[in-house]
């Protein structure tokens, strides 16, 4: 039999709040954290609108060390993992070090750094580039930062999945848990803002002007944010033993690929389709059971009809409570799904569904029971954390409350069958050519 | 872990490309990575003493057709041409098509194979190529076909599509570990039943940006070999992919898979370093505990091993770490090898080569220059080990096909 595995502590840097009350607070009021952006300059680019986290000072979370060793990427990872494990109330002297593992998610991870290595050598040749900065760059750094700032020494597993990369990392820590490899994960996921990264996605003309405004009909694409968002998972028996608060249950989780193109869903959204399958399959429970989808919703005109069908498909005539919280936050990219995953906790522990805000239209393509800017109240046992990647990725994560799922069976020879997708025509040339 | 079949290797290496290559390259003691500079990647002439391991005459096209390499990083090509070579030995493809689309009881194979590759540096090509035109000339004028290689992942999903693998796609970033780690992951993947063919291992590119890092932290230009034809001593930067087919010992039977090694036990570590001000460190602790944990994980003793695929590659304090760590826990004559000191060092691939190194001393027996202890009898068992450059350390133990 497979061990239930709880969140028991979570830690958010976000552009709504540092930390899980301020956090949860902004949620409940649906405030927006878009601004200009000012860690750059963007002017030439006609886009300047972001989630920019901007009352975090690395100063009030980390030693003088450790500003000196990494960048602001693993500064708020360092920071969220610490207020994680203070909302879990595990010191590094009760914490079962060499059984605890760390795995972190991110897309560029330490882009800054990489950028200014990268100017220094473009300008000035390679004896202008800055010797003790190149080993903070690399994203396998960031689980490594974040396991000795918490005094971890397990595994330490850097999942790069892009905007899928927070799921990826909460769903393999609780498999590292689920198989007895370890006892207490410190899971999640941390992004920043960056330059290049901005003036790409406004080069692929996927970049809204002011707003980010999921599923409505006249929506303009996406904007970009940052932060962190950590979670401390145990298993049953570490939890009650020390016993610590159930926050929340990780159910079971789904993931597929597309094996379409590398930054479009496909169109009949398959492969989301079948992850968001797996994942209620895999807790035991049924689409009827759902009762709340926070969507991956980045306001691209892609991605919202995909997400769309995937919800109509999954859940059928039934108009299950939805939200964006990229509305809010602006997409995180590789830290979105874990701070989105803190949302859920959100919701599961107050009954409160965050609003999709800036909701004005409604899209016939994309006509879904949307929570429209103000917070929403009901049933919130069991929810799905939907997330979908550069790369063809698709994860998904059900988080319940406590209790609510199924004792979780042994994986036995029925998981062992990738459920069959209907055959795809690819679409000529897609990426090709 | 659970112990999983080895079906199928694919390898894009200085020693050669494909499995028989790699494996005849071993065999006769080809030193793939003693070249002068590299030819293909970037223009070395500015720079003096040069010595990389570059894959020479590498050719996409040879493997998969003109068509639609041209917004592709190298990464992306050295890992789609492993991918296919893999399938191809494991006998799912032939020629890059699948011998049985439509599959069997259990479904199309597209949807039941996965990837889960180690990475350690993305495409710092693309990047840096971005970067240039963002900062020299404006960052309206950067090509939106190449933004999304910027991501660390972005290979893997070029994979996926060029070889239409649906399962999953995993990216592992893990500097040297990052291979040893995926095999890790991809147990639990094939365990669930969420692939039934994980394509696993690693792949990095060599480019001009990380070569210069490398070399301004002094790590990619050795110093002058003694002159006998021995590589000199220090590493060299090298790049590659290398991945291995990975089922269930019970899903390959009932296809009646060949089975070229069997990957039994893993075990990882991560120790800090003692003070507060560093950040690189050698730990030999953290690689005997990943060794210990991996020995029991397989259910073996450290008797049992006999050799060790080391992830040493001329540099210290790495090199004495990691044999200090290798004497503690095993006997004092189990020879060692290093396939660094012919492949290169090839961060996210380099536990990638090692697997694939051990699978071929598995089948094929003694590896030439055992950078320590003496070969006795048969090698069942191997274990590889990798170290990384902050604290982490993994192992991995591989066997002898039990037909």
């Amino acid at each position: 039999m497979l061990e239930r595995i709880y969140v028991t502590g979570v830690g958010v840097v976000s552009s709504i709040g540092l930390g899980k009350e301020a956090f949860f607070r902004a949620l409940a009021e649906g405030r927006s954290g878009i601004s200009p952006v000012t860690a750059f300059d963007a002017s030439s680019l006609g886009r300047r609108y972001a989630g920019e986290v901007k009352e975090f000072d690395a100063r009030d979370h980390l030693s003088s060390a450790e500003l000196r060793r990494m960048g602001r990427c693993a500064a708020m990872a360092v920071a969220a993992a610490r207020m994680a494990m203070e909302d879990a109330h595990l010191g590094a002297a009760s914490l079962p070090d060499a059984r605890t593992a760390v795995v972190m998610g991110t897309t560029m991870g330490e882009a800054r750094i990489l950028e200014a290595l990268d100017h220094e050598w473009i300008v000035g040749g390679e004896r202008a580039v800055t010797r003790a900065l190149i080993p903070q760059y690399g994203s396998e750094l960031l689980p490594i930062h974040v396991a000795r700032g918490v005094g971890a020494r397990g595994i330490v597993l850097a999942l790069p999945a892009a905007c899928a990369a927070g799921n990826y990392a909460i769903s393999f820590g609780a498999d590292l848990i689920r198989t007895g490899r370890v006892d207490v994960a410190i899971t999640g996921a941390a992004e920043i803002l960056q330059s290049l990264q901005f003036s790409g996605f406004v080069r692929l003309a996927a970049m809204a002007p002011e707003k980010c405004q999921p599923f409505d009909l006249n929506r303009q694409g996406l904007l970009l944010g940052e932060g962190a968002g950590l979670l401390v998972l145990e298993g049953e028996a570490h939890a009650r033993r020390r016993g610590a608060r159930l926050q929340a249950e990780v159910g079971g989780y789904g993931v597929s690929c597309d094996a379409y193109h590398i930054t479009r869903p496909h169109p009949d959204a398959t492969g989301s389709i079948a992850a968001m399958r797996a994942a209620i399959r895999r807790s035991g429970i049924e689409a009827a059971d759902v009762d709340f989808v926070n969507a991956h919703g980045t306001g691209t005109k892609h991605n919202d009809t995909a997400e769309a069908k995937v919800v109509r498909e999954v859940f059928g005539e039934r108009r299950v409570p939805v939200t964006s919280m990229k509305s809010m936050l602006g997409h995180c990219m590789g830290a979105a799904s874990a701070i989105e995953a803190i949302g859920c906790v959100f919701t599961i522990e107050t009954g409160i569904y965050p609003p999709t805000i800036g909701y004005e239209t409604p899209d016939p393509e994309c006509d879904l029971g949307i929570v429209a800017n103000a917070a929403g109240r009901g049933k919130s046992d069991v929810l799905v954390n939907n997330s979908l990647a550069f790369g063809g990725y698709n994860a998904v994560t059900v988080f319940a409350r406590p209790g609510r799922l199924p004792s979780p069976r042994s994986w036995s020879a029925s998981d062992r069958e990738t459920p069959a997708s209907p055959p795809r025509p690819r679409e000529p040339g897609a990426d090709r050519a | 872990m659970n112990p999983h079949a080895i079906t199928g290797c694919g390898v894009v290496s200085t020693l050669g490309i494909g499995r028989r290559a790699f494996f005849e390259g071993l065999r006769s003691g080809a030193r793939g990575a003693f070249r002068d500079a590299p030819v293909e990647t970037f223009d070395p002439s500015k720079y003096s003493d040069v010595q990389v391991a570059e894959v020479r005459g590498f050719d996409p096209k040879k493997y998969l057709g003109d068509k639609g390499l041209r917004s592709l990083d190298r990464l992306s090509k050295l890992l789609i041409v492993a991918a296919r070579l893999t399938l191809d030995d494991a006998g799912i493809k032939s020629g890059g098509v699948w011998r049985a689309p439509e599959g069997d009881a259990r479904g199309p194979w597209p949807d039941r194979v996965g990837i889960v590759v180690a990475n350690a540096y993305g495409s710092l090509e693309a990047i840096s190529e971005l970067d240039r035109v963002a900062l020299l000339e404006d960052p309206r004028y950067i090509n939106p076909a190449r933004f999304p290689l910027t991501v660390s992942n972005s290979a893997a999903g070029y994979a996926s599509i060029w070889e239409d693998v649906r399962a999953l796609n995993v990216t592992v970033s893990g500097g040297s570990c990052g291979a040893l780690d995926a095999m890790a992951c991809s147990d639990l993947m094939l365990e669930s039943g969420r692939a039934d063919v994980l394509l696993v291992g690693g792949a990095e590119a060599m480019t001009e940006a990380l070569f210069v890092g490398f070399r301004r932290l002094g790590l990619a230009s050795p110093p002058p070999s003694a002159g006998d034809g021995a590589p000199s001593p220090g590493p060299r930067l090298g790049e590659g992919a290398a991945l291995v087919a990975l089922e269930r010992r019970a899903s390959a039977a009932s296809r009646a898979a060949k089975v070229l090694a069997e990957c039994s036990g893993y075990g990882t570590a991560y120790e800090p370093p003692k003070h507060a001000a560093s950040l690189v460190h050698a730990s030999a602790d953290a690689l005997e505990r990943a060794m210990h944990a991996a020995l029991v994980d397989a259910g073996a003793k450290a008797a049992d091993v006999d050799l060790v695929v080391s992830s040493i590659s001329g540099l210290e304090p790495f090199d004495s770490a990691e044999l200090a760590a290798i004497r503690r826990v095993l006997a004092d004559d189990v020879p060692v090898t290093a396939p660094k000191v012919d492949l290169g060092e090839t961060l996210g691939a380099s536990g990638a080569m090692a697997i694939l190194s051990a699978i071929a001393f598995l089948h094929d027996g003694a590896p030439p220059r055992p950078v320590g202890g003496t070969l006795r009898g048969p090698i069942r068992t191997a274990l590889v080990t990798a170290l990384g450059y902050y604290g982490s350390a993994s192992a991995l133990v591989l066997r002898r096909a039990s037909s």
